[in-house]
């Protein structure tokens, strides 16, 4: 799910920055005004442990394959949204600076496909309807249960409609939309299932030993509580139309599903921009803003420099050229070792 | 001086951790803190920094230990903790030299200028701007000590500061106690390195004080040892553990 | 002898323990001395984020254009004298996932856009090299800062960068735990395959209690830090001791350097240097 440098252009790696940074800013706004200190190092030994976790292979049974754990549903149950965002961001740095896992250009789309919507949506939609209503100790377990899949499955669901966008969006695939979107969401619908499990039985065992590290656990009120069953009915039919519609959409009509997001490749590219960002609730002002950085860089991608190196420029003296740099590469190789070599003597 | 008056101190009501503590250490003592499991003895340490409060008197050079003179009572206070991955939070041991002397407002050639002398002095210039995750068991026990001592406290307190070190890095961290001219206060189940770095000893089970005397007297009382889960040094036992 | 190879075979270096690893070949690197190591971090940081921007700012069919910003990389590599064994080492991960979307494209874009002698080489083809030369180059620029900075000084130049405080102090302290609680979960790895031979992962029934457990410890770790923050006068703001100033040298290298890129990505470098010799 971690996207590459090289899938992005630079508008939209640059908007999907602003979008994340925008989140940011509010979280760490949130933060001070809560003002507890005590935050900070907790906050950091939890991502640490997430960024660890992560790398746990969990047997599935019945198969032979393994599975993971989803960070953002455990990291907003332990901290909350604004504190699982944050951690969230700070582990998806270190994986794509230390590890090559993501880019540093596309850290903000990244952030948005996993922080966001696993944070943020699975936080609020899901995670604490959910859990407000319940008393009992059992219920409670099940309530954790059932929220954590749901949780997973949908913002699972939602990432990879993103990075299916976001590659499109920047042109780098030739890959029709639907046909894309019908790769994507059915693997990760069977994904976020086990992932969901997976983070369910950990937040059951924290449940059981220590409740009072659980957000919203046991937060029981009288007014606005809603049965089990009502919550689970409304968010199951979200989680349905979010991610199995859209899959189902797209395989069996891919042109209705690309007419309508890009409308007229060309024309549109900057207004479907501006759509994208409403759809995924992110303010008007945000989106806005994005639409102009969108303008103003858009002299970047491929159509305003067509004269100078187009498809059909690529002749003979192209390639030529491009076996001369080679060379000179390797030189620089050769020379700087030898050059090493000599110093080290 | 340290003074603990009547002190109590409990985590869940009716479980009292510490029960009417008082004692008193003069400027320049080293005293060992020794007691099993579960006596309390880190509680006293965190008591005393002012991380749990509990009832009583607490004092640090006539001070009440309470939130207005906590700032001031930390500062002459340097704590070892026992797990030195806790106590060192940042990436290389120069940054954790440097984070307490900047917090308390020294220039960065000041603090720079301390950070070398402690290291120099320790016998640890190399370790400077190696990373943290990065070092053996003894090197970070040892630039634990280190940071501590760039605050330059008045008395530093130490938990276990010998386990699970090996002899060699135990007589490194030994000799660096003995070279320390501050108070001490070092809580441990090793009572040898007690007998090699404190003059008096304090004795606590269930959150009291058992016996409190000089080094040379408590650890050579078998009895009052044994009575409390403990056994007499190996200096101390002509080689003999125990019976 | 036997003993240790049933312990090998029960225990192959675990995920954990290659990523920490991983984590101290970086750091070894990055402390090493070069004349790019010596470069203020900002002006590291600038140029390669302008490096990737115009990298992945080539047309999906400009591989002519693209392969002259091989240059960069290449004279960095050999300026600094990193190897560049585990840079393509962490290919491994960017790769199959470039080639996973660049894949379809000579599927779905078959027009020819050259012929190599009498060989059609298809639009699609071209698009998927561009794209994985992409991935490479990008690869290369990240590692090469990440190779030549420590992580410190990097959350110093985001400080001076205006980059939030809170942000910047998470991903330090998180740096430093990544490393810790990655050791304690592979020490835990090799515990539980050692008493479960022939399991590939974590059995179904300790789902929730071998990281649980783990979660519960740090929780109290967590509180154990901030306590010795507190203790060595921890007030709600960080400093930085490794501040490298940002000097002329700093200055230049930057400014000359994102000029480098731009004159490359307006000019056909390559074809203009084929054009000399061909015709």
């Amino acid at each position: 799910m971690h996207m590459a440098d090289a899938l992005l252009t630079p508008a939209v790696a640059a908007t999907m920055y602003v979008a994340s940074g925008a989140v940011a800013g509010m979280s760490i706004h949130q933060l001070k005004k809560d003002d507890d200190p005590r935050k900070l190092p907790t906050m950091a030994v939890s991502a640490a442990l997430v960024f660890a976790g992560q790398m746990i292979n969990y047997t599935i049974p019945g198969t032979g394959s393994s599975g993971h754990m989803c960070g953002g549903m455990l990291l907003s149950a332990l901290l909350g949204p604004q504190a699982g965002f944050l951690s969230m961001i700070v582990i998806l740095a270190i994986q794509s600076l230390f590890f090559a896992d993501g880019g540093l250009m596309a850290l903000g789309a990244n952030v948005w496909n996993m922080a966001f919507y696993g944070c943020f949506v699975g936080y609020y939609l899901i995670w604490r309807p959910i859990m407000r209503g319940g008393t009992n100790k059992a219920g409670q377990r099940t309530r954790i249960i059932v929220s954590s899949i749901l949780g997973c499955v949908l913002t699972l669901q939602l990432g990879a409609f993103s990075v299916v966008l976001e590659t499109s969006l920047s042109g780098i695939t030739d890959l029709p939309l639907g046909a894309f979107c019908a790769l994507m969401q059915p693997i990760h619908l069977a994904i976020g299932l086990v992932e969901g499990l997976i983070t369910a039985a950990v937040l059951v065992f924290v449940y059981d030993s220590r409740p009072e590290l659980l957000r919203e656990v046991g937060a029981a009120s009288g007014e606005g509580r809603r049965s089990l069953k009502a919550t689970i009915a409304i968010l199951a039919a979200v989680v349905l139309v979010v991610g199995g519609g859209l899959s189902l959409l797209a395989s069996s009509n891919p042109d209705g599903l690309e007419w309508a997001l890009f409308g007229n490749a060309e024309a549109g590219y900057s207004e479907n921009m501006g759509l994208d960002e409403e759809n995924f609730g992110v303010s008007s002002a945000a989106a806005d803003k994005a639409g102009s950085i969108q303008e103003a860089t858009s002299f970047l991608p491929d159509y305003a420099f067509s004269g100078s190196d187009s498809a059909a420029g690529t002749s003979v003296s192209g390639i030529v050229g491009s076996a001369m740099v080679a060379g000179a590469a390797v030189l620089i190789c050769l020379g700087g070792g030898f050059f090493r070599k000599k110093h080290a003597q | 001086m340290i003074e603990f008056q009547h002190v109590n101190f409990a985590y869940e009501p009716g479980r009292p951790v510490i029960a009417d503590l008082s004692f008193r250490i003069e400027d320049g003592e080293a005293v060992g803190l020794i007691g099993a499991n579960g006596a309390g003895k880190s509680t006293v340490m965190k008591l005393l920094l002012g991380l749990l409060q509990g009832e009583g008197k607490i004092l640090v050079d006539g001070r009440p230990v309470n939130r207005d003179s906590l700032g001031e009572i930390r500062r002459k206070l340097g704590f070892v903790l026992q797990n030195s991955d806790n106590q060192m939070f940042m990436p290389t041991v120069y940054e954790d030299m440097m984070f307490a002397p900047l917090n308390y407002g020294l220039s960065r050639e000041e603090a720079e200028r301390r950070v070398d002398g402690v290291l120099e002095r320790l016998g640890l210039t190399e370790l400077k701007h190696r990373h943290n995750h990065r070092i053996s068991g003894g090197e970070k026990r040892m630039a634990a000590i280190a940071t501590i001592l760039a605050m330059e406290p008045e008395a530093v307190l130490m938990d276990e500061p010998t386990s699970a070190l090996d002899p060699y890095n135990r007589r490194i961290v030994i000799n660096t106690i003995r070279s320390l001219p501050q108070t001490k206060l070092i809580t441990s189940h090793d009572l040898d390195m007690i007998l090699d770095t404190c003059q008096r000893v304090i004795l606590m089970s269930k959150g009291e004080i058992v016996a409190d005397g000089p080094a040379g007297v408590i650890l050579r009382d078998r009895a009052l040892l044994e009575a409390q889960r403990m056994e007499l040094p190996l200096s101390l036992s002509g080689g003999q553990a125990g019976r | 002898m036997p003993l240790f190879s049933a312990y090998q075979r029960a225990c192959p270096m675990n995920k954990m323990q290659k990523a920490l690893r991983e984590l101290g070949e970086m750091d070894d690197l990055a402390a090493r001395q070069s004349p790019i190591h010596s470069l203020s971090p900002t002006a590291k940081l600038l140029t390669t984020i302008a490096y990737i921007a115009v990298v992945v700012s080539f047309g999906k069919y400009q591989l002519s254009g693209l392969i002259v910003m091989v240059l960069w990389p290449v004279l960095l590599f050999q300026i600094s004298g990193i190897p560049v064994g585990l840079c393509f080492y962490k290919l491994r991960i960017v790769l199959p996932l470039v080639m996973a979307v660049g894949l379809f494209n000579p599927l779905f874009d078959r027009a020819p856009m050259l012929y190599l002698g009498s060989l059609p080489v298809s639009g699609g083809a071209f698009s998927m090299l561009t794209l994985m030369l992409k991935g490479v180059l990008c690869l290369m620029a990240s590692f090469l800062l990440m190779a030549t900075t420590p992580i410190d000084s990097l959350c110093a130049s985001l400080r001076r960068l205006h980059v939030p405080g809170l942000l910047v102090t998470l991903l330090l302290l998180t740096y430093r735990y990544v490393g810790v609680m990655t050791e304690e979960l592979a020490v835990m790895t090799d515990a539980y395959h050692l008493r479960a031979p022939g399991q590939r992962g974590i059995h179904v029934s300790a789902w929730g209690s071998f990281l649980g457990q783990l979660l519960l410890r740090s929780m109290d770790r967590a509180q154990e830090l901030y306590g010795s923050m507190l203790l060595r006068g921890y007030h709600d703001h960080f400093h930085y001791a490794l501040m490298k100033p940002f000097t002329v040298r700093d200055g230049a290298y930057a400014a000359g350097c994102i000029a480098a890129f731009l004159l490359l990505r307006l000019v056909p470098a390559a074809r203009l240097l084929g054009s000399l010799f061909v015709r």
